[in-house]
């Protein structure tokens, strides 16, 4: 089973873009290694559906942002050891590899290409990384890791110690003869080769661990704890924007009985904001990543559906307000399988006038109000609608964003308050700029 | 007394667009000369605010485009002449006697910079005086009065006794060291400023030339600006200039009916049309002909409009704060007592809907009773003109329709009376059978 963030979802969180402000990728993007980045780059395009599978990756990670442990390796010498092990291999017996050396030699010799010299360095660099993740390994402790990992540190373990490497290891030289370069490459590419596979794969994983581990010390983030499906809550005390530098905390919590949020608030009051948070925070939490948060807690998702900025496409000829319509359609398929999903709507059908948009949105968040293995966060300028479902409906959680006004000016706390917004600013902001008596007067 | 606009207008309207883009400027830029375009910018500038001198310019333009006048000048001959003429250093003078012998070794040995720019500026004005003559000379039709000042000012240029050798220049050759160092002082020197004024009549003549061919070409109809003291516009068949097949709406607004209120939903044609009524009035103000089968108007002393107006979130304003310090900067110009036209596309829409419509109703109330400027409004918020209509007696209702076929929205764009009445919005939600979706699917526990 997979995680689904559609990709409007995706747009609307901003978690798959590495650069721009506000990319939650680009906030974890620290690590060191190429294969530290495929990895991020597939955990990030793949979120976790299981509770065991989350709760372990993040132990792994708090486990390391515990211990401090700095990356030992450098990336340089970490990318030519992977040059050199993916590098082209001549032939599998030792009398071939001998053959190839040989050749390379020579042809150095006469051409001076540096493929020989190419050669020297990687191993040089493979044995390097190979004694400091055994430095490394000395002081983790394999038991304190769940799940594969822990294994795999095991065989790693188990391939540091065979015989051969480690009198390659200890050995000590950075150059070699001609037959003893030919027996040491002989065994880090093919008699080894698979184990080397593991090594990589290891230390990609403690790569990502320890940048990860590190992003989570800086910005003071905290893990979440992933509950099984059946309990459908998600609770979440002072959370933050991840990327947002100074954003404001918020709580909020959901259970199967109060499952829809509706949320209203003035523009620039923070709904939009607020609204993305809690996508985002749920999304890394899939992935087992530390979020801004003092405490979350969720039930397993199986997916997130986000509508905060629809564009319209009026090349095909289709409306903002039909854009909105289509998918609002397409969360309706989603959501009416019984999916366990989470479901922000910003501002439904805006694209169309009062009446419409009021009866529009009544109907449809009453219609998916019955869902209740969904998360619902709608919100909408139509405050109408939230008066008439109050009381109607006992799974509804009403919240909005105040605002304030200093004089004329409006200033906004971003702080989630329980109830309807009743703030009609508007006509004071006209009435405090005078507009009407400038027009009647002069 | 000048017209009054702003960068928000010219924005919206696109009249100078961005640079390299589409804009109404760049679809009259057809003049052959540098000079001529810095002119045709200078009359989208400063639009006039005077009835005759926009009737002149009409007529003008039409009388180039009647008579079919072709410039007759090549476009590079004015970019050598500006360039000699802006050369003013005495020291650039070709000196009267100078040792001819030596001065051809001279030349011989290294081309003189100076001698060969005063050669070819001599040579360029001499072609530009006899083409000239030959021009005025082949001009069967006279441009009647309006154009007394600028015939004055060529016909004055002909007759200086000091160019005359110039006209009778003959040939094709080099003209004699001595004759050119002539030519030089008079053309330079003695002649400077009756020349100057031929080039800017003629950057003039390049522009009408050029707008009278879009007119023309484009089948577009000349203004007609009524003298003051009449408060109105008529709008025929109007239509957007830079769209391919655009659809022609009629409208007209008088000081009885000086707010018209318009709604329709998204995607029928609304900020369009206010862009193409816009326009329209704009190119009127300007004396140029405009995309329509008719347009009279009386003169506005200016024309503000908000359709694409931008918030300023890097300063933490919101939308709708941004809509209302808009709406106080064009009431204080209307405090002042100007005659406006002011379009405002979809008024307080940063806000939620009773403040919206309460503001719309309020502002739109305050701006009918100001009867001697002309207003265009339009809104989502239907609910507002339905209460308008009750208090004021001046405004006029119309919407933009939205034929359904089948489920799909097809848009008219033609000007229907009344409010929009287009519910289609559960219709499309209907369709779309999202509630029935719901209603059926696997809720929780079951």
């Amino acid at each position: 089973m997979t995680f689904t963030a559609d990709k409007q979802t995706r747009q609307d969180l901003n978690v798959l873009s590495k650069y721009g402000s506000g990319s939650v990728y680009g906030l974890f993007d620290q690590v060191q290694t190429r294969g530290g980045a495929r990895l991020l780059d597939d955990w990030f395009r793949q979120p976790l559906t299981d509770a065991d599978a989350i709760n372990t990756r993040s132990a792994i990670f708090r486990y390391f942002q515990e211990k401090g442990f700095g990356f030992p390796f450098d990336a340089e010498t970490i990318g030519s050891m992977e040059d050199y092990l993916q590098g082209e291999v001549s032939g599998s017996g030792i009398g071939m590899a001998v053959i190839s050396i040989c050749r390379k030699k020579w042809i150095g010799g006469f051409f001076r290409d540096g493929q020989f010299g190419l050669l020297q360095k990687g191993m040089a660099a493979a044995i390097r990384v190979l004694r400091q993740l055994g430095d490394l390994l000395e002081l983790v402790e394999t038991d304190a890791m769940g799940g594969d990992f822990g294994k795999e540190l095991h065989r790693v373990r188990g391939i540091l110690d065979d015989q051969r490497l480690r009198r390659l290891m200890e050995d000590g030289q950075e150059y070699w003869t001609l037959l003893a370069t030919a027996r040491y490459d002989h065994l880090l590419r093919q008699g080894l080769r698979e184990e080397m596979r593991t090594v990589m794969e290891v230390i990609a994983r403690l790569d990502v661990y320890m940048a990860v581990g590190q992003v989570a010390t800086e910005n003071g983030f905290s893990y979440a704890r992933a509950l099984p499906v059946e309990r459908g809550c998600l609770c979440a005390r002072g959370l933050r924007h991840p990327a947002l530098k100074s954003g404001v905390a918020n709580s909020v919590s959901f259970d199967r009985d109060s499952n829809v949020l509706f949320l209203t608030g003035a523009n620039m009051a923070g709904k939009s904001t607020f609204m993305k948070t809690v996508g985002v925070s749920l999304y890394l939490a899939h992935m087992g990543f530390p979020v801004a948060a003092e405490e979350l807690e969720f039930s397993v998702r199986e997916g997130l559906y986000s509508s905060i900025n629809v564009p319209d496409n009026l090349s095909l000829g289709l409306s903002h307000f039909y854009a909105e319509v289509l998918r609002v359609k397409q969360v309706a398929e989603e959501v009416s399988q019984g999916r366990h999903l989470l479901v922000i709507f910003d501002e439904l059908f805006k694209g169309t006038n009062v009446k419409d948009a009021y009866d529009a949105t009544l109907a449809v968040t009453e219609a998916f109000s019955e869902y209740r293995n969904c998360i619902f966060i709608i919100s909408t300028h139509i405050v109408e609608v939230g008066e008439a479902m109050r009381g109607n409906h006992d799974n509804l959680q009403f919240r909005f964003f105040p605002t304030y006004m200093e004089g004329s000016v409006p200033r906004y706390p971003y702080q989630l308050q329980e109830g309807i917004s009743s703030d009609r600013h508007g006509m004071l902001i006209i009435g405090n700029e005078g507009i009407l008596e400038i027009i009647r007067g002069g | 007394m000048s017209f009054y606009t702003d960068q928000q207008t010219l924005d919206d309207l696109q009249i100078f667009g961005k640079p390299g883009g589409e804009s109404i400027y760049s679809q009259f830029n057809r003049t052959r000369t540098a000079g001529g375009a810095g002119e045709l910018e200078d009359l989208f500038r400063y639009p006039l605010s005077d009835a005759a001198a926009i009737n002149r310019r009409v007529a003008l333009i039409r009388w180039f485009g009647s008579a079919r006048v072709e410039f007759p000048f090549r476009g590079e001959l004015f970019d050598v002449i500006e360039q000699y003429l802006a050369n003013t250093d005495e020291r650039t003078q070709l000196a009267r006697e100078e040792h001819g012998l030596e001065r051809k070794i001279r030349r011989m040995l290294a081309p003189d910079a100076t001698y060969v720019a005063v050669a070819g500026g001599v040579a360029s004005v001499i072609e530009l005086l006899q083409t000239l003559q030959r021009f005025l000379k082949s001009l069967e039709v006279s441009a009647g009065d309006h154009y007394v000042q600028e015939m004055k000012v060529m016909s004055d240029v002909m007759a200086e006794p000091d160019l005359e050798p110039l006209l009778k220049s003959r040939g094709k050759g080099r003209l004699a060291y001595g004759i050119l160092a002539a030519y030089d002082r008079v053309i330079r020197w003695r002649q400077r400023d009756r020349l100057r004024r031929l080039l800017s009549v003629l950057y003039e003549m390049d522009v009408y030339i050029a707008v009278a061919g879009v007119a023309a070409e484009r089948g577009f109809a000349f203004p007609v600006a009524l003298p003051p003291g009449r408060v109105g516009v008529k709008w025929e068949g109007v239509y957007h200039p830079g769209l391919k097949r655009a659809v022609g709406n009629s409208l007209c607004m008088s000081s009885e009916r000086n707010i018209l209120f318009l709604t329709g939903a998204n995607m029928a044609g609304k900020s369009t049309l206010m862009k193409t009524l816009a326009i329209a009035l704009f190119l009127g103000h300007m004396g140029f002909p405009v995309p329509a089968k008719s347009l009279e108007f009386s003169v506005r002393d200016g024309i503000y409009t908000t359709i694409n107006l931008a918030d300023n979130l890097d300063q933490g304003v919101s939308h709708f704060y941004a809509e209302v310090c808009r709406v106080r900067d064009m009431a204080r110009a209307l405090s002042q007592g100007r005659k406006l036209f002011i379009v405002f596309d979809e008024l307080f829409r940063g806000t939620n809907v009773k403040d919206a419509y309460e503001a719309t109703v309020a502002v739109t109330e305050a701006l009918a009773e100001r009867d001697n400027c002309l207003f265009i409004v339009s809104t989502h918020i239907m609910e507002a003109g339905e209460v308008l209509r009750e208090r004021c007696g001046t405004i006029g209702f119309r919407f933009l329709p939205t034929v359904m076929e089948g489920d799909r929205p097809v848009y008219t764009y033609v000007l229907e009376e009344g409010i929009s009445e287009d519910r289609h919005g559960m219709v499309i939600i209907r369709n779309e059978g999202i509630l029935e979706l719901l209603k059926n699917g696997k809720r929780s526990g079951s």
